[in-house]
């Protein structure tokens, strides 16, 4: 009966084909959509990592752009027991970049107090360096800067080229690769000439990178930093973002606010500290609200196949009438007129989900090859098999109610209705 | 034997309703030849749907070879159609993707073909004078070869009941004397009741039983 299902498909290529264009361009769409996530999901799984340490934040800031802390505080961290290195970072956009406003992607300056970082055991950024050198403490007070590949490639510079940035004049001496989008932002220089350029007082970073001790728990460590300010005030806390509605929105996704608290004299923390399963968490609660949006824009694309299929199914039954009579005038039972069509169905939703999932792998790569530094999609084997089982389902579904229109018919009304 | 006891049959056409059948009564003694006939719309092949449970009356009794139809369930009537009853129509009605073997299987489909199955189907053909043509789809075929396509598709079954309807109808005189040939070649054989529904009666011997059908009721017999 399965070859002759086969057969029934091959004998009518043109609706054959339709069906299945309907049933792959939904599938395509929907592993295209669900690729965003999964390669946010896959891109924070693999940034976070590779960072090994605590971050020291503001608390409610959703990325230590948005945080301000006092840069004393980081005295105070070193003090407590399980703390190695405390490397105090300063941020800020780079909105002028040779001249020219960069807004997509973002580039960020990264001011890092040299000193520190060299005495870092693991920095995900030194590991990362491809030519040139990193910064060392002798570069403090220069305009020495290491900049990403994907900045470098994009603005063509080399090691020993000048790169002009909101004013300031950076000699490159490195270029690093994190291979990573969210990494692979940054121009690195000296802390205090980011100061400078986003007149950030002396007194003032943007967060705390802390290295425990290779022996220290990091979750105690991280509770035992939230306890040591609980109750302080925070004077160089940012008071708003003073974004945009859609740049706030966005910051509302990823978890964050736009008023960060600032640690109130009450019995809260001034510091919120994050390990890498915190981003993770965080990004994940945020793709899984994407997840929801992609869920209904792919209904869309799924409700238009499903219809498709349903109409070509019937169509294609009603047409068939006659076959159907001939069949149980024959001998074949209701249910065996069913297995047939559900078959035929089920067929086209396991070739649609094949060529479907197919074609959105091959898209995602193409736009990953095309856009390397802007957009990451992650069409893995969970999001394809999903893809596969779910269309399946759609043709079975999709032909049901046809089949039992026609399942249901006595021989004769069938061959006349035919 | 088969007994038809008071059947009215009545179906809708478009908006018209049709009274195929109108109180007919009658037997047709079991492992003969029995010729329906009767003028068009005098309801002879409602009666032959009725016996080979293709259509249910819309009142009376019909039983066949000691079953009585109406009461059958729906899986009962597909297994009365697939084990007892053979099919062969006017316009041949196969099945256009499957070549002449697999049309002459189709009633064992579902339940998938056996090697003895595939051979004795592929020995019905070479006896119906389509050993050369097993392979050709019914567009490929005569009318004459599909029909006999049709019949060898009823032998297959050994039915004890063959139900044709004008099965030569649309064939020329030499291919529809070749169709009776083997429908009384299978009455032999098997000792098959058959039962044909014709307006021609070249073919009617003395020793055949028949039914003359006149507006849903029997004429004579």
């Amino acid at each position: 009966m399965y070859r002759f299902a086969l057969k029934n498909l091959f004998s009518r290529p043109v609706r054959t084909l339709l069906a299945l264009c309907g049933l792959t361009v939904a599938i395509a769409g929907m592993v295209g959509l669900f690729s965003v996530a999964d390669g946010i999901e896959a891109s924070v799984t693999s940034t976070f990592s590779k960072v090994p340490g605590l971050a020291v934040l503001q608390p409610g800031a959703p990325i230590p752009l948005f945080s301000h802390l006092p840069s004393a505080w980081g005295d105070e961290i070193t003090h407590l027991p399980g703390v190695r290195i405390v490397h105090p970072e300063v941020w800020t956009r780079a909105n002028l970049i040779e001249g020219k406003p960069r807004f997509n992607p973002p580039r960020f300056l990264f001011g890092s107090d040299l000193e520190q970082a060299s005495r870092l055991s693991y920095s995900v950024y030194r590991e990362g360096i491809q030519e040139g050198r990193f910064l060392t403490s002798a570069d403090r007070g220069t305009s020495h800067a290491i900049i990403s590949r994907p900045i470098a490639d994009q603005l063509k510079k080399n090691v020993g080229d000048t790169l002009s940035v909101d004013g300031l004049d950076l000699d490159v001496v490195g270029i690093y690769s994190c291979k990573s989008l969210l990494l692979d932002v940054a121009i690195i220089v000296d802390i205090e000439l980011v100061r400078r350029a986003s007149r950030m007082g002396e007194n003032s970073v943007s967060n705390f990178y802390v290295e425990p001790e290779p022996t220290a728990d990091r979750g105690e460590l991280a509770q035992k930093i939230r306890d040591h300010f609980r109750g302080r005030i925070n004077e160089t806390r940012q008071p708003s973002l003073g974004l945009g509605a859609a740049e706030g929105l966005v910051i509302s996704a990823l978890g964050g606010s736009t008023e960060p608290t600032a640690g109130t004299g009450s019995d809260e923390s001034a510091v919120e500290v994050r390990d890498a399963d915190d981003w993770a968490r965080e990004f994940k609660h945020f793709s899984e609200d994407l997840d929801i949006f992609l869920m209904l824009m792919t209904g869309i694309g799924v409700t238009i196949a499903f219809v498709g299929i349903v109409n070509t199914m019937l169509m294609s039954v009603t047409e068939r009438f006659i076959e159907f009579g001939i069949l149980k005038a024959n001998g074949w039972s209701s249910g065996d007129v069913l297995r047939l069509i559900a078959f035929e169905s089920a067929l086209l939703g396991v070739a649609g989900g094949l060529l479907g999932g197919l074609l959105g792998w091959i898209a995602t790569h193409a736009i990953n090859a095309h856009w390397p530094t802007r957009i990451h999609l992650y069409a893995g084997p969970r999001l394809l098999i999903a893809s596969v089982c779910f269309s399946t389902v759609l043709g079975i579904l999709g032909g049901l109610y046809p089949a039992l229109r026609a399942s249901r018919m006595l021989p004769m009304d069938a061959i006349r209705r035919g | 034997m088969i007994e038809v006891q008071n059947v009215t049959k009545t179906y809708q056409r478009g908006a018209a309703e049709v009274r195929a059948l109108r109180g007919l009564s009658c037997t047709i003694p079991a492992g003969v030849m029995s010729f329906v006939v009767g003028p068009s719309g005098s309801g002879k092949s409602s009666l032959l749907y009725l016996l080979g449970a293709l259509d249910q009356p819309t009142s009376g009794e019909v039983t066949c070879l000691g079953i009585r139809i109406s009461q059958l369930s729906g899986r009962q009537r597909d297994l009365y159609r697939r084990d007892q009853v053979g099919f062969v129509f006017q316009n041949f009605n196969l099945l256009a993707n499957l070549n002449a073997v697999e049309n002459v299987l189709v009633p064992y489909l579902p339940q998938g073909i056996s090697a003895a199955r595939q051979s004795e189907a592929l020995g019905l053909l070479e006896r119906v004078g389509l050993g050369e043509r097993i392979d050709h789809r019914p567009s490929q075929l005569s009318g004459g070869e599909q029909q006999r396509v049709a019949i060898a598709r009823a032998l297959l079954k050994r039915p004890k009941l063959v139900l044709a309807d004008e099965p030569t109808g649309e064939l020329d005189s030499e291919s529809g004397a070749e169709i009776y040939r083997y429908l009384r070649e299978l009455r032999d054989e098997h000792g098959s009741t058959v039962v044909i529904v014709t307006h021609d009666r070249t073919h009617i011997q003395p020793s055949d039983h028949v039914l003359t059908l006149r507006d849903g009721r029997l004429a004579t017999s």
